[in-house]
């Protein structure tokens, strides 16, 4: 067997006085997946933008086939065969899917009219990986899930030999996530060396070989795939041992209903909610599972008034939050936490005290000082207040947003994939924070795609299908995968089973 | 009576199409520019840069296409010197704007005082004996030169290439975003200098048809604002090159109008009535923005310019 494709020699990034990657030795070969498991703010994203050419390292270096990398941005590196998915995507939402697609593609002719016969490449891998994605669509109006899908066409469109992938699954539904898995164990079959940025266990056991982990910016350990319990792995991940247990909120004694939704029918493109009806009771936890793509977004949209309402209403305490018409002014009450942060909560360029007190920004009103309090409580790293959000790491970007939004107590809470692309200990944090609220008398709205999650710990389950409710579900324990994954689909029990 | 309806509106359109003529140029190179996330207020100054030096050269020449293209290369040349201040020395974008449009005013100002009264050969008609006897399209053609054609094929040209072509597209991802345009492999810088050369070119030629063709004199300062009107317009039409022909056709119109109004002898002082096509063009402006509407068309890097 040849060399690595890939060697990292003491490769070390520093940004002012952090330390994001420190001395990291690490080597990469073809034909094998290779996952990098770390918490949040380890330095993984880092590490591969060093090999990527986003950040060059500060010290140290890096060799590609056993020459040192000339790799001087992104240009570069596609033309080295480098393809990475990022965390954030690197799409342009105003742009349609063809567009974004041949941007990225280093073979698009002059000619990019639709006759051109020569585009079709480009636009060959998303028909096999998506055949249902129009390419005329806007990216914008893509569900992240499907918006992952295209960000992985663009890479396998560069017939990429190293291909980088930045916790693909985090925004993925479990059926989605057992496809990737598939898909990424082909690439490695295939030869191309795989790197996979995960927090995610499951997908270490369905498709690595070997498995670095890394902790404050280190490598700490590499080992091939099985050599050692899971249980090691994570603790030397946290450097502490870590053990799921996500208590329930409790039981609501007497329902009290407090957020209403009454028959909302709203539109965006490609999707439509029909006659939505929920109640939420005070210290209620609602959660509404579903499959990706079918009004997640739009239904969230519409409870945090950002998406006007074509009929029906929103209430949160007898007070209507809908909105109406585009050009009104609505601050939401709600503590909300969107899908996608980075792009949809926070202002990059302002530091974490100002993105904590947006809302008393909005209103003009008094900015207080308690960030230091919540910092460390929500555990944002590095709990500075005068540090530009943006230069956050996805994870810690999320537990900023969570602090916001649950750090003062609130009478309704809509929480959609809350705990996406956190790591394990802040998973926990999350939840114990979402369920306070309830306890504390808050009606909670929580999306999420983690069927085992909402089965744990939601008090009712509320199934999305096509833009509608097909059913709520009290979770009192009888409920069970098979009939909830059969309502989310339409498909009956026995054929899900199969 | 038909006949001299008919003749009425042809000198009505055809004095509407000459006068928007060097404005859709302008207008035109400044969606460009702003389509990559750059706004270029120098585009006045290149007008009048390429309107001093496409006149000189058209009399020197005793030639306008030659001098229509000294024009367009005089803008191009001054919009590299707003690429250099922008892209090389990260200025800020209005303040370099400016400082091109301050070269050009004294540049044009001292050089051009030997160009005043001097006289140019104007481009040639378009009419021909046969066409004289159509209704309409006989006087169309016989006050109408090259310039008019060229502009609305310089209008579908660009909106085509913006839509159809792997430059174009890239100019769209620029004004997008350059980060997400650099991590997609593209070179940012590259493509903003090309649009904004781009954008010269047009905006020379622009100025040079307002003094070879248009006027066919030259003054100081005689471009009076039309760059920076160009500018606002481009907001107008929503970053859309194809809605640059009938928002500066409106421009031309009203201009036209205040005008004749002016010699049918109103008593309106004509420093009211000068500000009438800048009073509708606002009021496009003011209408199409209280329409609801949440995709502007506004390529979202220009934000980071005003932050
Ligand atoms: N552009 C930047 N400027 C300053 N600091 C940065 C920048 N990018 C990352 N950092 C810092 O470097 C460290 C490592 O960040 P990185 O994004 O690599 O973490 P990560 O392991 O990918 O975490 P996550 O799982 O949360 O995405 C963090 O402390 C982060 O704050
Ligand atoms: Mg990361």
């Amino acid at each position: 067997m040849s060399g690595p494709v890939v060697e990292f020699k003491a490769a070390t990034k520093r940004f002012g006085a952090t330390v994001a990657v420190d001395t990291a030795t690490l080597d990469i070969r073809s034909g094998e997946v290779l996952a990098v498991l770390g918490e949040n703010g380890a330095g993984k994203s880092t590490l591969m933008k060093m090999l990527y050419g986003i950040h060059p390292p500060s010290e140290g270096h890096i060799l590609i086939d056993g020459k040192p990398s000339a790799v001087q941005g992104p240009a570069d590196a596609m033309r080295n065969g480098i393809g990475m998915v990022f965390q954030h995507f690197s799409q342009f939402p105003a742009l349609s899917v063809r567009d974004n697609l041949l941007l990225a593609w280093p073979k698009t002719p002059f000619w990019t009219g639709r006759r051109n016969a020569g585009i079709a490449p480009a636009l060959a891998t998303l028909a096999e990986l998506a055949p249902h994605i129009d390419p005329d669509v806007r990216v914008a109006d893509l569900s992240v899930g499907e918006q992952q899908l295209v960000e992985l066409s663009k890479v396998l469109n560069i017939s990429a030999r190293i291909v980088i992938f930045d916790e693909p699954t985090s925004v993925l539904t479990p059926a989605e996530a057992h496809n990737l898995h598939g898909f990424i164990r082909r690439l490695a079959d295939d030869g191309m060396a795989v790197i996979l940025i995960t927090h995610k266990l499951a997908d270490v056991t369905a498709c690595a070989d070997r498995i670095a982990v890394m902790r404050r910016g280190a490598i700490v350990d590499v080992s091939a795939s099985g050599e050692k319990p899971i249980s090691s792995i994570v603790s030397l991940m946290m450097g502490k041992e870590i053990k799921r247990t996500l208590t329930a909120p409790k039981p609501i004694k007497q329902r009290v209903e407090q957020l209403f939704l009454n028959n909302v029918c709203a539109k965006a493109p490609g999707m439509e909610l029909r006659n939505i009806s929920l109640r939420i009771a005070k210290g209620e936890v609602l959660g509404i599972a579903g499959v990706a793509g079918n009004g997640q977004s739009l239904l969230a949209d519409v409870i945090a008034g950002l998406h006007p309402i074509t009929s029906g209403d929103v209430v949160l305490e007898g007070q209507s939050i809908a909105r109406r018409d585009v050009r009104q002014t609505l601050a939401t009450p709600l503590g909300y936490i969107p899908e996608q942060p980075r792009e949809n909560a926070v202002v990059e360029d302002m530091t974490l005290l100002r993105n904590l007190n947006l809302r008393a920004l909005a209103a003009g009103s008094r900015v207080d000082d308690e960030a230091l309090d919540l910092l460390s409580r929500f555990n944002v790293n590095p709990p500075e207040p005068g540090r530009l959000a943006g230069s956050l790491s996805g994870g810690n970007l999320q537990k900023l947003v969570s602090a916001r939004e649950l750090g003062t107590p609130r009478s309704g809470v809509l929480a959609c994939y809350p705990t996406m692309g956190l790591d394990l200990a802040a998973i926990e944090m999350v939840y114990q924070e979402l369920f306070a609220q309830a306890e504390a008398g808050a009606a909670v709205i929580w999306i999420s795609e983690d069927l085992d999650d909402l089965m744990l710990a939601a008090h009712r389950i509320a199934i999305l299908r096509e833009g509608e409710v097909v059913a709520v579900k009290d979770n009192d324990g009888t409920l069970s995968r098979d009939e909830i994954g059969a309502l989310m689909t339409g498909l009956r029990i026995d054929e899900v089973a199969a | 009576m038909d006949a001299e309806l008919f003749a009425i509106l042809a000198a009505w359109s055809v004095a509407t199409l000459r006068s928007a003529t060097p404005l859709i140029f302008a207008t035109l190179g400044e969606t460009l520019t702003q389509r990559v996330g750059v706004i270029n207020l120098g585009i006045e100054g290149e007008m009048l840069m390429g309107a001093c030096v496409g006149f000189a050269v058209g009399v020197a020449t005793n030639n306008p296409w030659l001098g229509l293209m000294a024009g367009a290369f005089a803008g191009a040349l001054l919009s590299l010197v707003y690429a250099f201040l922008v892209l090389v020395t990260h200025a800020n974008q209005i303040g370099s704007g400016l400082a091109v449009w301050m070269i050009a005013l004294g540049t044009t100002s001292y050089f051009g005082r030997a160009l005043v009264g001097q006289q140019v050969t104007p481009l040639p008609n378009l009419g021909s004996d046969w066409m004289d006897d159509i209704p309409f399209l006989g006087v169309l053609f016989d006050q109408m030169t090259m310039a008019v054609p060229l502009a609305i094929a310089a209008v579908l040209f660009a909106a085509w290439w913006l839509a159809n072509t792997r430059p174009g597209m890239q100019w769209r991802a620029v004004g997008e975003s350059a980060v997400v345009a650099a991590e997609n492999g593209i070179r940012p810088r590259l493509v903003r200098l090309h649009a904004i050369v781009v954008g010269g070119l047009l905006a020379g030629f622009g100025g040079a048809i307002l003094s070879v063709d248009y006027t066919q004199t030259w003054a100081q300062e005689m471009t009076k604002g039309r760059g920076l009107i160009a500018v606002g317009l481009v907001i107008v039409a929503r970053w859309k090159p194809i809605l640059v022909l009938p928002i500066c056709l409106v421009f031309g119109l009203a201009e036209v109008a205040t005008l004749r109004v002016q010699s049918a002898g109103f008593a309106v002082s004509p420093h009211l009535l000068a500000a009438v096509p800048y009073l509708v063009v606002l009021l496009i402006l003011i209408v199409s923005h209280i329409m609801p509407r949440r995709d502007t068309g506004m390529p979202a890097d220009l934000k980071s310019v005003f932050a």
